[in-house]
């Protein structure tokens, strides 16, 4: 499957044979769900949704610093 | 997965330490409901309160005035807000404006304070000397001078701000590890002093962890500035964040229950380390302070203002 994922105002455009989740996603570029919020297609997804085909996965960084 | 509350298959939340999902609506009334629980359990608001809102335009102030603001339209409270210009060029404008955007929005009467005209220096004119505390003392300490004086201005009888479940836990770990008894003492979701000229400080938003506090923002649309200070840097406290966040993730319990653990202990620490000194006036600007400076004054005369 292919999909989106957009953080910090850059755009990667990921490939996958296996079935991911957001958590996935988020391990996969080092990032931790408790400084961020994970949006499928605009609406608030937690971590075990499902990225499917086509997806848009947006991380938006909610916690700065310490 | 589905609401645990109302069946909702559009979960925002999965509460690792209580196993609750919530789905928007659900999330934000438990949100809610977790500020006025805490108001009621530590009797942090009376009617007839005039409530200062110490208001940077962050997530944790932005969300304090909104759910504050609940007890306006049920005329319990009056609110009035604070936003300090700390002069930090391409950072401070943004979240003055985004703070009187909310203040507007809700009728809510706003002061914009700066620095400069308060103190004839900024944060950016310090931060260019050769010689300087760093940033975050003066900002903390001339802050602080601006709330109190402003309070007493609005006559406000309580300043709100938005200290979460995360500040708390890192302050009070922070102070345990230091030994810093004394401060240790002082945390809580009321601080009162014997000086009159000081306002009581109230502190709603404690039992809420700051990544629900954002989420809550998020999913209400609020704006919020969220930009970090140019000036941020690695301290003590980063640190002590980093492990706490560590360790939540396989505790996610934890710093619910370290607050619970402190707040049982509080009484005998503040019975133990209570301070009888009287204050007196700045000789300067006559705020109320136990040395002849206080200690926005102290800095004052260091940089030869």
């Amino acid at each position: 499957m292919k999909f989106t994922v957009i953080y910090n105002n850059e755009t990667f455009n990921k490939e996958s044979d296996n079935d991911l989740t957001i958590k996935d996603v988020l391990d996969e570029m080092n990032l931790s769900s408790q400084t961020i919020i994970a949006k499928k297609n605009g609406e608030v997804a937690i971590e075990e949704t499902s990225v499917e085909d086509g997806d848009e996965i947006q991380f938006v960084q909610i916690i700065f610093g310490g | 997965m589905e609401c645990t509350k109302c069946g909702n298959p559009n979960v925002v939340i999965e509460r690792k330490a209580s196993g609750q999902a919530l789905c928007k609506d659900c999330f934000i009334r438990s949100i809610e409901k977790k500020v006025i629980q805490t108001v009621k359990k530590e009797n942090l608001i009376e009617k007839g309160d005039k409530v200062l809102v110490a208001l940077s335009g962050g997530k944790d102030s932005v969300v304090a005035l909104e759910i504050l603001n609940s007890y306006v339209e049920r005329h319990i409270i009056e609110l009035c807000a604070l936003t300090i210009d700390e002069g930090i060029a391409g950072y401070s404008d943004k979240g003055i404006a985004i703070a009187k955007s909310h203040t507007e929005r809700l009728g809510v009467p706003h002061k914009i304070v700066s620095l400069k005209d308060t103190f004839g220096t900024n944060i950016d004119e310090i931060m260019a000397l050769d010689e300087h505390r760093g940033s975050c003392t003066y900002c903390g300490v001339f802050r602080r001078w601006i709330i109190n004086r402003v309070a007493r201005e609005f006559g406000a009888t309580k300043i709100v701000t938005g200290h979460n479940l995360d500040d708390e836990t890192q302050a009070i770990m922070m102070n345990y590890l230091e030994g810093n008894v004394e401060n240790l003492a002082k945390i809580g979701p009321k601080t009162e002093s014997k000086s009159e000229l000081f306002t009581v400080k109230i502190k709603p938003l404690r039992e809420v962890p700051e990544s629900e506090i954002a989420l809550y923002a998020e999913v209400k649309g609020l704006d919020i500035h969220s930009t970090s200070c140019p000036y941020a840097q690695e301290s003590f406290r980063k640190e002590v964040s980093i492990m706490l966040k560590d360790l939540s993730k396989n505790h996610p319990t934890m710093m619910y229950s370290t607050l619970r653990g402190f707040d049982k202990i509080r009484p005998a620490i503040r019975a133990e380390m209570s301070q009888n000194f009287e204050f007196e006036r700045c000789e300067r600007c006559g705020e109320p302070s136990s040395n002849r400076l206080c200690r926005a004054c102290t800095f004052l005369e260091e940089l030869g203002k």
